[in-house]
């Protein structure tokens, strides 16, 4: 029959108020004149009686998202702005767009006055100073391509020409000669790395002399 | 009465005297009459219908109309009828399913524990269902040749040997050096390909102790970039090095499911993580080995949420929290979950365990 179906829509009689979860305000009163030892009120919940909770859930809004490359989509959220225009995402960083050339860290050198810094003193005081000699050569003879490639003018890359010839020839000469860049790459201190070593450490360095 | 029901309501509402006269002329009537008669000769059952159709029921005559006054009805009756809006509340507790009063399913927009929606459908869901499971399901396809024995899974339990009469049908003992099995990773097949299942994220902020409206205002930031009211932790020991005591209110978590994590996750991966300084990615050892992955934000991390930079002076100084974020997949491994993770966008880096 239908009584089951209708049975949750029919208002139907009152229940019966749970005593554990709501004592009588003449227990409360005793307990609270009489001197005697207060017994906690169980908050526990009866098993024959479920608790239905109203959910409690914030407000939220619909918004429309867009990125920087002008893609937009619709999420809900807390915020009340109808739009979020986005400058930095994931459609113009170089983790998730890593193609795009544009958003690589590549350093600008147009008046050549990094290059010139280098002549003078070195590459010792690059972060990437601490690499491998010969990924170091390889990773500066790419650079050197790359920006001739890009540049192809003779007054802007005068002085990664002068630096890729020795390249060139460290490779083609006898490898001997090139001991003592060996030595020197030995040298140079990790100047990426901030305080000296401690003791523990330098005395695993010396264990392993 | 029964019989009343079915009648229009300005029928119902005329004198019972005008609803039993004959409602059709006696030529119509007549002619009616003979074909049923036949029927009600053949067969008994046939004569309790009703010959006259209502549709054939002539206009009220002009006194009968000016007799039909349903305001004097209403003006004159005693009682108040029930008001017009629905008055019906479902109940309070549930008391079983034998109990008479049985309370509406949650899906009935009435019922207590009901929340509307969905009101969009995620992006990232959308990818998921459309692209992602079904690449991953194709990518890590491992072909076996039909007809092939399954390999027997190696025993992890160990077994009690000796001569005692006791150890026989002794249960098996746990493995060495670990008091629980570990997760067994099960080949992705069309039934089990991993998925985004919950997100949970926490807060934990001792400084609370001084400042209890720090934990205020986590709980204000959790909420802004979930969509969901967190819950407030307790301290489960003491902790010397926060000058923590067991049992005081200690930090905030929240754990969202379906499309808000889905939507967090995308809010994640494609406007937060780009907007962290120096971000090199997750780191590559995560997981806790059956699935689960987890990373932490720091309060600066935790600034960059739209929800909590479209509003942040809401938020006292120096009092957002940092958070850690667990991602719980149905992956039964955590090189599934990287996959997973991977497909979806998510950038990891170092060395990557399995």
């Amino acid at each position: 029959m239908s009584t089951k179906m209708g049975m949750g829509k029919l208002p139907s009689s009152v229940l019966a108020r749970p005593q554990v979860l709501l004592p009588s305000p003449s227990a409360i009163q005793s307990s609270s004149s009489s001197s005697s030892p207060r017994i906690p009120l169980s908050i526990t919940q009866v098993r024959h009686a479920t608790f239905v909770p109203r959910p409690r859930r914030p407000y939220t809004f619909t918004q429309l998202v867009q990125l920087s490359d002008g893609s937009t989509y619709t999420v809900r959220t807390t915020m009340p702005h109808g739009l979020l225009k986005s400058t930095k995402d994931s459609r113009n960083h170089v983790i998730w767009q890593p193609s795009n050339k544009s958003l690589r860290n590549v350093e600008v050198d147009e008046a050549g006055k990094l290059a010139a810094f280098r002549e003078r003193f070195g590459r010792g005081w690059d972060l990437d100073s601490n690499k491998p000699a010969a990924e170091e050569s390889s990773a500066t003879a790419a650079a050197v391509a790359e920006a001739e490639g890009k540049k192809k003018k003779a007054a802007e890359a005068q002085a990664p020409k002068q630096e890729a010839a020795p390249v060139a020839l460290v490779e083609e000469e006898d490898p001997y000669d090139s001991l003592t860049d060996l030595i020197s790459s030995y040298a140079v201190e990790d100047n990426s790395t901030k305080g000296g070593k401690s003791a523990k450490e330098q005395g695993k360095l010396d264990k392993k002399k | 009465m029964a019989s009343l029901r079915g009648v229009s309501r300005t029928a119902r509402a005329l004198p019972l005297s005008q609803l039993t006269r004959p409602a059709a002329p006696a030529c119509v009537q007549q002619r009616r009459s003979n074909a049923s008669a036949a029927a009600a000769a053949a067969s008994p059952e046939l004569q309790e219908l009703e010959v006259n159709s209502t549709l054939s029921t002539p206009d009220l005559s002009p006194e009968e109309k000016a007799q039909f006054r349903p305001w004097k009805r209403a003006k004159d009756r005693q009682l108040n009828l029930p008001g017009s809006r629905y008055q019906y509340h479902p109940p309070k507790f549930t008391r079983g399913p034998l109990h008479p009063i049985q309370a509406p399913p949650a899906s009935d927009p009435i019922a207590r524990d009901f929340v509307p929606g969905p009101f969009n459908n995620p992006r990232l869901k959308q990818t998921y269902r459309s692209t992602i499971s079904s690449d991953l399901m194709t990518l890590t396809y491992n072909h076996v040749i039909p007809g092939t024995p399954d390999r027997e899974p190696a025993e992890r339990l160990r077994t009690w040997e000796g001569d005692s009469p006791y150890f026989k049908n002794r249960p098996k003992r746990a493995p060495r050096g670990a008091p629980q099995l570990m997760v067994r990773e099960k080949d992705i097949t069309f039934r089990n390909i991993p998925e985004l299942a919950e997100i949970s994220v926490a807060s934990y902020v001792p400084d609370c102790k001084d400042n209890p409206d720090m934990l205020l205002v986590a709980r204000m930031a959790l909420l802004a970039i979930t969509g969901a009211i967190p819950e407030v932790t307790k301290n489960k020991t003491d902790v010397q090095g926060f000058g923590m005591r067991k049992g005081v209110r200690s930090g905030v978590k929240v754990t969202i499911y379906g499309h808000q994590a889905y939507e967090f996750l995308d809010r994640c991966l494609n406007i937060v993580f780009p907007r962290i300084k120096e971000w090199p990615g997750i780191k590559g050892s995560t997981g806790d080995s059956a699935g689960n992955l987890a990373f932490g934000l720091r309060p600066e991390d935790l600034a960059l949420f739209p929800e909590i930079q479209g509003n942040y002076d809401m938020y006292p100084a120096k009092m957002i929290p940092g958070a850690r974020v667990f991602i719980k997949t149905t992956a039964t491994s955590d090189r599934q979950a990287r996959l997973l993770m991977q497909a979806m966008g998510m950038p990891f880096y170092g060395s990557l365990k399995d």
